[in-house]
């Protein structure tokens, strides 16, 4: 079992040599906390997932947004994060693109729900989206859940552990986002249930006995 | 305010559509159910009157300052009333600062003919030497935060916080006005209460939210006062309204405007 210790910005978190993700900064020997969160020190190197926060953009993350304006070139994409997304109709129509022969509008209409991928992501410009690749484009139907960010670790869960509790239990397909918007699709009960257990997820996003939370609310089969 | 840039998710709208087909809205009300209403007043020490009101998640403040002023020349023997305001930049993802946007003008013409129209405020009460001195009553408004509905919040929060003004008397004295140590209430007589709809599809929905407020086709402001009489309506949006609906919506906020009457009375008691 990994420890899990709350940290505050400015904390210490570990001393040696380690491997590092976000949030963490490095001084001298020293591994300083950025953010309020859940600092885990492992064998392979420390992590902080903090408790709150906007969604940060990252190239290749799978995320889900809302269409909120069309233009010549390609779609505005509200991506729930402080940048907006941008997908390029050239990723869509392919290179052949001409804004004078196609119309982007068939494709995607302002407030439509797609998933797309993020292509590529530097703070001097908003993320590129794109949706080449298998399971990305419109969403034509379900109940849109928004959860912070930063539990989609959590209601993921180990190699997709919870949400295949919840799909399985519910018969309802759940999409996740990195960006925190899920998608719940299925029988107007099995999407009740769903929605339910991913609130749980979002509360007791803290337990470490989270499954048996999950378990408890989807009730048993 | 410019809520034009909130979209709603089309597949959530059509939830929405399919819901009120039945009857039933996304957040579980009926449809002429308004959302939780808190009134606090005297939350502004320093003014005359003053009122926060949430309802839902809208959250208004609204301020009271009594002086005196020079009537207009059409009205010589009677008081001022203004009612202006602004939704703050913080309120909403949508709303900038600088000038008010039409949204926002909107929103205090709309309010102000209510509380004007219901001849809420004895404005004949406040002169003091007609055609030169009368008392002025200004009452400002801020949004803290937006969640739709912002017409009846406001219009509930500059009611409830002129309804508790109190100002110093003011006395005339060999044509000069003089201010008195005694406290006095503003003259209020009435208490309009202003009830909002939302047309979507066929459906009327009394205290849209912003949900709501991003997918309607047509707005209705109906305001009522004590005897139940309606004394101001606004419509907004583009598309139309039937005869029938506008006795159907004059008829639901009588009546749901009976009982945030008794809210508002309760709280400024």
């Amino acid at each position: 079992m990994i420890e899990r210790r709350q940290v505050i910005p400015g904390d210490v978190i570990a001393k040696g040599n380690y491997r590092y993700g976000s949030y963490i900064e490095k001084r001298g020997e020293e591994y300083v906390a950025l953010r309020v969160g859940l600092a885990e020190v492992g064998r392979d190197g420390i992590k902080l997932n903090p408790l709150t926060g906007p969604y940060l953009p990252r190239a290749d993350d799978e995320v889900i947004g809302k269409v909120v304006d069309v233009n010549g070139f390609g779609w505005v994409v509200d991506i729930n994060s402080c940048f907006d997304g941008f997908l390029p109709a050239s990723f869509v129509f392919g290179r052949e693109f001409s804004p004078s022969t196609h119309d982007l509008s068939s494709k995607f209409k302002v407030g439509d729900i797609i998933g797309t991928r993020i292509e590529s992501f530097e703070r001097s410009r908003d993320p590129q989206l794109s949706i080449r690749g298998q399971g990305y484009g419109k969403i034509d139907s379900g109940e849109i859940v928004k959860i912070s960010p930063t539990k989609v670790p959590r209601l993921i869960g180990k190699r997709g552990a919870i949400i295949n509790l919840i799909s399985e239990r519910t018969g309802a397909e759940v999409k996740v986002g990195q960006n925190g918007v899920v998608v719940v699709s299925g029988t107007p009960e099995g999407i009740t249930k769903a929605v339910k257990a991913i609130r749980t997820v979002e509360e007791e996003a803290h337990a470490a006995d989270l499954t048996t939370k999950v378990e408890g609310v989807l009730g048993g089969e | 305010m410019s809520m034009k840039n909130y979209v709603v998710e089309t597949i959530r709208k059509a939830q929405m559509v399919q819901l009120l087909a039945a009857g039933k809205r996304l957040d579980e009300r009926a449809l002429d159910q308004p959302r939780e209403l808190k009134v606090e007043t005297g939350v502004i020490p320093k003014a005359n009157g003053s009122a926060r009101v949430t309802l839902g998640n809208t959250e208004v403040i609204a301020g009271v300052k009594v002086a005196t002023g020079i009537p207009f020349p059409d009205t010589p023997d009677k008081g001022i009333l203004m009612v202006n305001g602004e939704i703050l930049p913080m309120s909403s993802p949508y709303a900038e600062a600088g000038p008010p946007s039409p949204e926002a003008i909107e929103l205090a013409r709309v309010v102000d003919r209510g509380v004007r129209e219901s001849k809420m405020i004895a404005l004949e009460d406040l002169s003091l030497i007609p055609g030169k001195t009368v008392i002025s009553v200004f009452c400002d408004f801020n949004v803290m935060n937006v969640d739709g509905n912002l017409f009846d919040a406001v219009s509930y929060a500059v009611v409830a916080a002129l309804k508790t003004a109190k100002m110093k008397k003011f006395k005339v004295k060999d044509d000069k006005v003089e201010v008195t140590e005694e406290v006095v209430p503003v003259p209020v007589k009435k208490t309009p209460v202003s009830v909002t709809f939302a047309r979507i599809g066929e459906r009327l929905v009394v205290d849209p939210s912003a949900e709501e407020e991003a997918s309607m086709d047509m707005r209705i402001t109906i305001t009522t006062e004590d005897g139940g009489n309606v004394c101001a309506t606004q419509k907004g949006e583009a598309s139309t309204i039937t005869p029938t609906q506008v006795l159907e919506a004059a008829d639901i906020a009588i009546r749901v405007g009976k009982d945030i009457r008794a809210r508002i009375l309760e709280a400024t008691k």
